[in-house]
This record gives C-alpha cells, structure tokens and sequence, in this order.
C-alpha cells in the first residue's frame, strides 16, 4: 500500500461496516473497507440451489466448488453476515430503548426513537423492505413495500392466537416484493439463508457497497484480517495493521478516523487485542466496560403439527421461509419479569423432516404418519431479551489462538431468573397458539440447554464514559476518531431482531462523521 | 455461542446464522464441518465402517423403519450407505454401534437361538419394538441418561429418518417436496374448512 491517508477507514463489510461505507462515500469522504474475508460473486459463488441428496453426507455446502467464501464459523466475507440471514427487518420501539426508565431493569439507550427514526425511514427507503402497517405500539411502522401473503398455516395459527388476544402480523422482510433498479423482486424459492443470487433479500455488498464504488470514493480491500487498531502517542487512532487471510503478509491502512464494524464478539475482540502504552488493557477501554454488558438474544422453540393441514395433499407454499411474526405484546399483559419476546413462526413446506426422528415407533404406520405431517408441520422460534448480568462478558482467550496467531475471542454467557421466566412464557404462548389453532405439539425446548443468537452488546452506548464505551453517535469515549457500529454498541438488546437498527445506526454514524471532516475536526 | 454453531448443522437452505434450535433440524449426531460436503455421485464401494456382515444388520433395521410402500423404503433409497458413511465420520455414533450391535444379536440368540438376519420378520419385529417402546418411555429423559437400548435405538431410527427424508425418494417421491422452485407471485392461501 502507498502512504494513502484516508479520510475514513472501516474494519468490516456486512450490515454496519457496508451500510456506513456507502453513506460516507455519497457523501464524498474516502473511505476504505478492510474486510477479513473474500470477495463473492452473489450471482455464481453460492451454492443457492442444492438439495441435500446431491451430496452423499447431505451437508450442503455453502460455496460452489472451489470458491472461497462463507465456509468457517467465523463466517468473513465481503457483505458479512447479510449474505446469509434471514433479513427480518425490524423497528425498535421506545419501550425497547428505554426499558431501564420503563421496568427498572437493564439500561436506556442514549437515544431515543425520535432520533432513530429519520434514518429507518432513509434504510428502509433505499434497501426496499415488505411489511405490513400494522399500527401497533410496540412495533413501530415503516415505509413498507407490499408485504408477502400469509401461509395457510399461518392463517390457522392467526385465528388461534385472536383469540387468545395475541398479534400474529405478516413479517418484515429486507426483501423485494416488486423489483427495484436492478433488483428483481423475490422468486420465493425458500434459499434465502443460502445465499439469494438474485439480491432479492439485501445484502450489503450487491445494495450498498458495489452501487457506492460508482462514486470514486469508496475503496475494499477483502482478505485483509485486521489484527490491530493503531493508536499515536497523542490519543488517535491512526488507521489499521491487518495480515493477509491467504498467504499471511502484513499490511496497513492509514486514516483520520477508523471505524470497527466486524460484527459484535469479533469487534470486542480487535479493541480488546489491540492493546498500547496508552491503552494496555485495550483500545478504548479506560473506563474498563469493554466487553461487558454482552446480552445475545436467547432462543427457545415449539414445533409441532396443524390438525386441519395433517394429511393434506403439499403444495408450494416455501416462499421466503418464514411469513409470519409474533410482535412483543408483553408490555399490556401482566407479567412478573422485565422485557419481553418475539416469535417467528414457520409453516409451510420444507426441504427436511428432521422432525420425522421425533416421531414415536417405525414401520409402515411410522411412514404414513410422517408424509401425512409433512405439510402440517410448524416451528416457533422464539427470541427474548436478556438483562445485563456480571458472568456475561467477552474476554480474549488466555491461550486460544486462531490461525493467524491472533488470540480467539472467549464468550461468556448466563441466562438468569429473568430469562427463565421469559423463556418459559414464550414457550408457553406458543402452545397455547398451537392447542388453539388445532394442532399437536411435538417438542418443547428446554432451558437447561440455552440457545443465543444475535451477538449483541459489550461496547455499548452510554451518555456516562465510566459505564459506557461508546458516546450517542458511537464514537469511543475515550478517542476523538475511532467509531464502533455493530451489534454491540447496543444498550440493551429488545426482543427484535437487530440488523436494521445497525443499519440504522450506521447511516447516522455516516452523517455524523462527514459533519466532522468537514469542520475539519479529525 | 460457539455450543451453538457447533451443534447446529442444518441441511437444506437452513444457513447458521439466524435459524432452529432444534436437533429436529439437524443431521442426527453428525458433526462433519460444512466445507466437507461430499458430491453424491460418487461410486459406493462397500462399507466404510460396518463389517459386511454389520452392514446386512444394518440393512436389515433400516428397511424394517422405513419400509418400501408404494414408494421405495430405505434400502430402495440407499440409507443403509448413508448410515456407514455417516458413522464413519462420527465417533460417538461409532461407539453405540460397536456396543449395540452386538447386545442385539445376543438378545436375538437368547429369544430365538438364531441370529438377527437368520430370525423370522416377526421375531426380528418383536426385537425392534421392545427397543422402540423403552425408548418412548425414555423420552424425556435427557440424552446421556437414556438407557443403552435406547441409545442404539434413537441412533439407527434417527440416521435412517435423516437419510430417508433427506434423499430424493424420500424427499421428492414419498413426501410429495414441491419446492425450491420459482413463483412470479406467493399464492394468497385461505383458511381451510373441513
């Protein structure tokens, strides 16, 4: 690399990291994106339509032959995590951003909605998500391409949960129901988590970053692992030293300011790591809270069969996966624990029946009994809030190295009182949806065995430097150029899904951070 | 976190990054990383794990839990090489093998003095369903503390299940799977009445 200064360099690619790279680059600022992973072809690189019997151990892999990409634990590549989800696109609401005002527990975001909500209007505006104006509190409305129809299964569930008084609403989706620029609209092949090759469901690489290169000012370098932030003697961080992913030669960026967006552990983990005379239990960590606060979303789940679909003859009904969607409703019930939980519901045909080996005895009957539940089948997938506690924290492995000798990070997560009782209860509505809309359950999961998703928290936000990491606009306490915008700046984590508050996040960032260049403060 | 990702190995285009918690969703016990995915087309050349005369055992239990209808069963969807492979790959199936099978025939000898494959359809059905019942009993027990019966048993009825529905006779011919297909429009779909 030259001695290029540029004006901002960003440490990863998915829905926070491409999301800022675009907004900074129309906005005129040079940016460079050091992205651990390669980069990949949405359109050929994925192995989008396989079914598992065109491989002998039916694992479907991830890439085509030969292609590199999305293959490890640590999934890096240009786009990140947004090749790969699922693309529920959720609002947060007041209540989840201040829940410590609301029910005494966990923390208030330094925000509030009404400074979020220009930029989920601006998100959703230029990445097209589905939904539903569905008016209700605790989920606030978008602005919304026309959502996708409800599933017959889901329809019955619907009917069950009226009556009990519980929401079940069409979801929403980062996902084209009609085409848009270059985008076609959704084919409904149900292969949006392996890769969608026609960038139907955003990815941040096909929507935000590649149309950003047009600019001139946006800069990616894949295969880049960054092993460090670098910081001068007079309190800046100065740009980054990364290791090639494939022949492990070092290289480095430098930038006026630098921005860590590699998705929440792996973020914690590089501040943490990134360790100097000013700063040796690492990078903005004077206030010692990195880390801490880590509160992933936990997991519990209900499957099941619908009565009335039990026999039915399949039809294609698969479409983009899940159609339907369980919004917080806890905040008008009456309950005995903080927070609350979402649900997303699935029906509809699916190219496995690994829920056929939960069905008692074998033989003929056994058989008949499997295809007749085939289309009848439904999961819940429920998602809670987890509070803040002290056994739940990011650390750097003592001794765990990953193969560019940078230490792992070491993830620490325990569900308390509190999460049981949500867990139990989302459970518990779940059942009851399923006995009301006529259906069997099939199995209930169990809470010894906790299940966490969405890495969320441990550099959060706070307007107080000693409990916090980050200030409101996600800039680091402690440094006046160094930004963090991932899952973990979050304060609390809501029951929602998080990808669209990130962006969110991001685009805000990005206004900030082009406002103080050119004041000339960085 | 890392619990998670290790345990889930969804099949079909269940990514994992944002999907299901449940062992229902992935392949019974098989901890095979993602990148080793095998091209189905290879010739089978026997066994891998199974000595010939296991693998007719093998067989035999696969094709007695998903029998051929009026669509093929488990051999006519080629499980029984599903499971040896799927055994050769994972170590603590191997060891409920290595134990179970052998538990069998001496059940088998004590009950009928023949061998599993000697014994009549009935009496190897009558094996099949003591096993069977001990294990729904066991059910809610968690996994580690079910009995070794069961074990063997979860694990010949799971791995035939995994590779019957996953195959393309089981999948496409038995269950009628119509997706993975492209739609101009998702059908409106109504509540039905019966």
């Amino acid at each position: 690399m030259s001695k290029r200064v540029f004006d901002v360099c960003i440490v990863g690619s998915g829905a926070g990291g491409g999301t800022l790279a675009a907004h900074l680059a129309r906005a005129g600022v040079d940016v460079v994106v050091v992205e651990g992973g390669p980069t990949v072809n949405t359109r050929t690189d994925f192995n989008t339509h396989a079914l598992p019997f065109d491989y002998a151990n039916r694992h479907i892999p991830t890439m085509k032959g030969g292609k590199p990409g999305f293959t490890s634990e640590r999934t890096r590549g240009v786009g990140g995590k947004t090749m790969l989800w699922n693309a529920v696109a959720l609002r947060l609401s007041h209540r989840d951003l201040k829940g410590y005002t609301i029910d005494g527990a966990g923390a208030d975001w330094p925000i509030d909605y009404a400074d979020l909500a220009p930029y989920y209007d601006k998100i959703e505006s230029e990445i097209g998500v589905c939904g539903n104006r569905d008016g209700l509190e605790d989920l606030p409305d978008g602005i919304y391409l026309p959502p996708v129809a409800l599933k017959e299964g889901d329809l019955l569930l619907q009917q069950g949960a009226r009556e009990l008084n519980i929401p079940i609403i069409q979801t929403r989706k980062a996902t084209l129901t009609r085409a848009r620029n270059t985008r076609p609209a959704c084919h409904y092949c149900g292969n949006c988590m392996a890769g969608c090759d026609v960038a139907a469901k955003y990815n941040s690489a096909d929507v935000h970053m590649t149309p950003a290169m047009k600019t001139g000012h946006l800069t990616i370098i894949p295969n880049a692992v960054v092993s460090e932030v670098t910081v001068s003697p007079e309190n800046r961080v100065t740009g980054v030293r990364y290791i090639h992913r494939v022949n492990h030669e070092e290289g480095e960026v430098q930038a006026r300011c630098v921005t860590v967006a590699c998705a929440c552990v792996q973020s914690i983990a590089l501040l943490l790591m990134s360790k100097s005379r000013l700063y040796r239990d690492g990078l903005a960590n004077s206030s010692g809270q990195l880390g801490r606060h880590f509160i992933p979303h936990f997991n519990s789940g209900v499957e099941g069969f619908l009565t009335k679909r039990i026999g039915q003859k399949p039809t294609n009904d698969e479409g983009f996966i899940d159609h339907a969607y369980l919004p917080s409703y806890m905040h008008a019930r009456k309950r005995d624990y903080a927070r609350s939980f979402g649900i997303q519901i699935y029906t509809g045909i699916r190219r496995t029946a690994g829920w056929a080996r939960l069905m008692p005895g074998f033989g003929e009957r056994y058989k008949q009994s499997v295809k007749q539940r085939f289309p009848a089948y439904v999961n819940f997938q429920c998602f809670g809030e987890m509070i803040p506690n002290k056994q739940s924290y990011v650390t750097l492995h003592k001794s765990k190295k990953d193969r560019y000798g940078l230490p792992e990070p070491h993830v620490h997560a325990v569900q308390e009182g509190n999460e049981r009782k949500i867990y139990d209860d989302m459970n518990r509505a779940a059942v009851a949806i399923l006995e009301k809309a006529g259906g069997e359950v099939l199995s209930v999961s169990h809470f010894n065995e906790p299940i966490f998703n969405h890495q969320l928290g441990g550099c959060r936000m706070g307007d107080d430097p000693k409990s916090s990491v980050l200030d409101k606009f996600c800039k680091a306490h402690d440094l006046p150029n160094l930004y963090v915008v991932d899952g973990s700046v979050f304060p609390s984590a809501s029951e929602k899904n998080p990808t669209l508050t990130i962006m969110a996040l991001a685009a805000r960032t990005a206004e900030h951070i082009s406002d103080r260049l050119r004041k000339g403060e960085m | 976190m890392e619990t998670r990702r290790d345990a889930l190995k969804i099949i079909g285009a269940i990514g994992a990054t944002c999907s299901f918690p449940f062992s229902a969703n992935e392949l019974y016990a098989q901890h095979v990383h993602q990148a080793e995915g095998h091209p189905a087309a290879q010739p089978w050349s026997g066994p891998k794990f199974f000595t010939p005369d296991q693998f007719a055992v093998i067989s035999r239990l696969s094709d007695l839990i998903i029998p051929e209808t009026d669509t093929p069963g488990a051999l006519g969807a080629g499980v029984p090489q599903y499971i040896d492979l799927a055994v050769s790959e994972e170590q603590k199936l191997r060891k409920v093998f290595t134990d179970g099978l052998p538990k069998l025939e001496k059940k088998s000898k004590a009950k009928f003095g023949s061998t599993f494959l000697e014994a009549t359809k009935e009496q190897q059905i009558e094996l099949l369903e003591a096993l069977s019942i001990t294990a729904e009993r066991e059910k809610t027990r968690k996994p580690e503390k079910r009995s070794k019966d069961t074990q063997f048993f979860d694990a010949i009825k799971s791995l035939t299940a995994d590779g019957y529905y996953t195959s393309k006779v089981g999948l496409i011919d038995e269950l009628g799977y119509d997706g993975n297909a492209a739609l101009a429009s998702f059908p409106v779909a109504s509540i039905p009445e019966h």
